[in-house]
């Protein structure tokens, strides 16, 4: 039950790109058409669930075990491109269709400040290994969803009219503004759910 | 062509103006411009890290094989955001607060890694400088323009400054993430009004 | 052969330089930052609680001498004593619980003689402005000022004591449970505390 309560915060409630301001360049380079917006979400997911995973053991047996917290930052940015990459080589090899799908995505997303950022969040808010790894996998899930409704909407706009000025990214991010504002309104879902849990 | 230092020193501030002309780095934008205060902060952070970083990394690109660039300067940056969060926390320590869970993001801003790939990388260290320099400065002043914006109309004060008529109810959707975005695009519309070269 | 020995030996010249930095820059910065943290985020709540009238900048030093770190259940705790005749009469402590938005950490103050709870203070939190930001507040605070340590602190709803603040159920529950956390570790503290002094 604490799992929905998770998975539905994190998806809908606190939104990682929505609501807590993660992920935005991807976001908004990515979301013109379907399908770059389906394969960057689930890129991803599948990124972002691995690198909290080793990260957060990086963190715990490592980092604290050696007292050097302080450099979390730098070496949570390279654990995560080093992984970037061997999955990129991994998935070359072994699943070349998913690869192919994937496309430039995959490197693009050592930069995405939704995979450092959730890294950190867990650390940050001491959750244990599985919670963490859960707290990311819906968090992406959450992102994925928010690129794909997105892309849904900016496919139609396409064939609309928008003043030169606010073409491209600039009606987007007021569109994205719009959506945000929308999933503010299940911050009350999340109250009722806690109290119903909470005993 | 031969570009002087100016050129490359100014047209951060408009022609490759983030985030606006240059379309990089919106996940700051968005998140620490609540307060003017924040936004200089945060703008000032990134500007430090972008000039130290583009100066490193243009000093040293002659000895630094292609195969490892990237991860080259990620090191490079990421020590300097590291750097900044130590100094923060010890002498801003209630900005460091504010900023929060962003300073560290800052070493993935992709101005900072843009630049050291598309700029510092090639050119010579005093323009790697001045581009370093005018960009971050730019960068800092859209972010003191959104969160301007966003903490008039959200807080009514400027810096903690109240700067509306005492009846004026705040517009708190303004100081949440979907004000952020609205807001972002609608300035980002007002400039692209403009055209490039003024 | 020859170019990975170079992209070897350059990475880590450049990871060997940035760590040497790295380090100084921490050594240099962090008694300064521990400094802030008390200041800024502990300073203020003991004060409050410790009922010192001083200014934050002159009671700060008296604060930090008095602080006294304590092994209980294998964790090491930060406890602020507050002496009186150079005997401990008071001592507040750390205790946190997730909140609406993020932990909140709330400093709960003890009265040696009298096993009473002191009152609390909110050191930090990322709760709601205008709802769990209320929690902050001393019609919130005052629930807990001078009751026995046997009270339920749980909210109305959950047949407690306290009062919880209206459409802030969530935030006023955790604060709840940071102080039923501390109520927890109290007697052992206690001990360790009479035992030093």
């Amino acid at each position: 039950m604490e799992y929905i309560v998770l998975a539905i915060n994190a998806i809908l409630v606190k939104n990682i790109l929505l609501a807590e301001y993660l992920g935005n360049c991807p976001f908004l380079g990515v979301s013109k058409k379907m399908d770059t917006a389906t394969g960057m979400g689930m890129a991803v997911i599948f990124v972002m669930t691995f690198a909290t995973s080793i990260t957060w053991m990086v963190h715990h047996f490592v980092l604290v075990a050696l007292g050097i917290e302080y450099l979390q930052t730098i070496v949570f940015i390279l654990v995560i491109a080093a992984l970037v990459q061997l999955i990129e080589m991994f998935l070359k090899k072994a699943a070349p269709a998913l690869y192919k799908a994937l496309g430039i995505f995959l490197p693009l997303i050592t930069t995405n400040c939704a995979i450092l950022g959730v890294a950190v969040m867990c650390i940050k808010r001491d959750y244990g290994f599985i919670q963490s790894i859960f707290f990311a996998l819906f968090s992406a899930v959450g992102f994925a969803l928010a690129l794909v409704l997105f892309a849904g909407i900016r496919e139609r706009f396409q064939v609309s009219y928008i003043p030169k000025a606010l073409k491209d990214t600039a009606i987007a991010l007021v569109m994205a503004g719009l959506i945000a504002m929308a999933f503010f309104g299940f911050k009350g879902i999340d109250s009722t759910l806690k109290a119903l849990t909470l005993n | 062509m031969k570009k002087s230092i100016t050129h490359e020193f100014f047209k951060g501030f408009w022609e490759v103006l983030p985030p606006f002309r240059l379309v990089l780095g919106l996940c700051p934008t968005l998140a620490v411009t609540k307060t003017v205060e924040n936004g200089i902060g945060m703008g000032l952070a990134t500007t430090f890290v972008l000039l130290c970083s583009n100066i490193i990394i243009s000093s040293i690109k002659s000895i630094i094989p292609k195969k490892v660039r990237i991860a080259s300067y990620i090191v490079i940056i990421a020590t300097f955001v590291v750097i900044v969060e130590l100094v923060m926390k010890a002498y801003f320590f209630p900005l460091s607060q504010q900023l929060g869970l962003f300073i560290p993001l800052i070493v993935v801003n992709c101005i900072i890694l843009g630049r050291a790939e598309a700029f510092a990388s090639k050119k010579p260290v005093h323009h790697s400088a001045a581009d370093g320099l005018g960009i971050g400065l730019g960068f800092t002043l859209s972010l003191m323009l959104i969160s301007a914006i966003r903490e008039v109309l959200g807080y009514g004060t400027i810096l903690g400054m109240q700067v509306m008529w005492d009846k004026f109810e705040p517009f708190a959707f303004m100081v949440e993430a979907p004000g952020a975005f609205v807001c972002l695009g609608l300035v980002l519309g007002l400039i692209n009004l403009v055209p490039k070269k003024a | 052969m020859k170019e990975y020995i170079k992209m070897i030996l350059v990475l880590t010249a450049i990871a060997a330089v940035c760590g040497l930095l790295l380090s100084a820059v921490k050594k240099g910065t962090e008694k300064r930052i521990e400094e802030q943290i008390l200041y800024n985020v502990q300073g203020p709540a003991v004060k409050d609680l410790f009922g010192y009238t001083e200014k934050i900048d002159e009671i700060m030093p008296k604060i930090i001498g008095n602080r006294q770190e304590i092994t209980v259940n294998e964790q090491k705790q930060s406890v602020f004593v507050d002496k009186k005749d150079d005997k401990p009469k008071a001592i507040a402590f750390e205790s946190n619980a997730m909140g609406f938005g993020d932990k909140i950490e709330v400093l709960v103050g003890f009265d040696l003689e009298k096993d009473l709870l002191t009152g609390i203070g909110i050191i930090t939190h990322k709760e709601t402005p205008g709802l769990g930001a209320r929690v902050t507040e001393s019609v919130f605070r005052d629930n807990f000022k001078g009751k026995t340590l046997t009270e339920k602190f749980k909210v109305k709803q959950d047949n407690g004591i306290v009062d919880a603040i209206s459409g802030a159920t969530i935030s006023s529950r955790a604060v709840c449970a940071a102080v039923e956390k501390s109520i927890a570790l109290y007697p052992a503290i206690k001990e360790n505390i009479k035992k030093k002094n």
